[in-house]
């Protein structure tokens, strides 16, 4: 039953999608941070990783463990400055809330599998 | 790694925001000043943004992405000629009677200080974000 549940593929993918968010939640800071540092490019989590998630998961769940996010440099961002830098701060923050609110929801669907488990065990529900 | 995530990032440009804001704070006080340390008349102060590494990424080779932070790396002095006022009067006048004036422009710090601010502003929302992130993790399972 405990294998059920942290092998499951639910519980697996949001692991990796929760690792992913944080990623991105460290390359927006990085972004933000330097809004105003001439030359830098930002960087965002790469674009390519659901397309692996996709493959992982089809692979069975072996392939999902050994799936590891990576950043990239954002070169479709143009840049609308003298200095090169391409980071907008508006749309960073944008990204960031969403980014925020996707971890939440995947926290949420991870505890949810925990607290099934402790139904299971417990033989009722918890408060 | 740590436990708020981009918590480094987002202190590095705090940090470096603030000291933005002191430099121009410095610049709007000495707008007036004619004579500093050196006798001349004060020079507008502007300080150079520059990331630096948190970490690298992949397989670490040269082009490979990297999570940068910032930091000040220098504060210069802005080599532009500020205004000569006629003012036969003052202390600091020359033999023709004018005054060298601070190269500080009022409008142009107050604009900088908006945008240091608001930058300022964006960093603390990033560690509000991360730090809500971070009491979600300890959420899990409850």
């Amino acid at each position: 039953m405990i294998d059920a549940l942290f092998k499951g593929q639910n519980y697996q993918v949001a692991r990796q999608m929760m690792d992913a968010t944080v990623l991105r939640q460290q390359a927006l800071a990085a972004n933000i941070a330097n809004a105003e540092t001439p030359g830098y490019k930002r960087v965002d989590l790469a674009p390519s990783f659901s397309d692996q998630l996709q493959a992982a998961l089809q692979r069975g769940p072996g392939e999902l463990q050994k799936l590891q996010a990576q950043l990239v440099e954002d070169t479709t961002a143009k840049s609308v400055r003298p200095d090169g830098n391409n980071v907008e701060v508006e749309k960073e923050l944008m990204m960031l809330g969403r980014n925020s609110n996707e971890y939440n929801f995947l926290a949420q669907v991870v505890t949810h599998d925990i607290r099934s488990l402790r139904t299971a065990i417990t033989g009722r529900n918890a408060g | 790694m740590d436990f708020i995530p981009g918590i480094e990032a987002a202190s590095g440009g705090l940090q470096a925001q603030r000291t933005r804001l002191d430099v121009i704070a410095q610049n709007i006080a000495n707008a007036q000043t004619t004579r500093g340390a050196d006798g001349r008349a004060y020079t507008r102060q502007v300080v150079s943004f520059e990331s630096e590494l948190i970490k690298r990424m992949g397989d670490g080779a040269g082009g490979s992405p990297a999570l940068r932070g910032v930091h000040v790396s220098r504060v210069t002095g802005d080599p532009q000629q500020g205004p000569r006022v006629h003012n036969p009067g003052h202390p600091d006048a020359d033999a023709d009677g004018y005054v060298q004036m601070p190269n500080v422009n009022m409008a142009m710090e107050m604009v900088d200080l908006i945008s240091a601010t608001r930058a300022y502003e964006a960093n603390l929302a990033v560690v509000k974000s991360g730090r809500e992130m971070a009491t979600r993790t300890l959420d899990i399972g409850r």
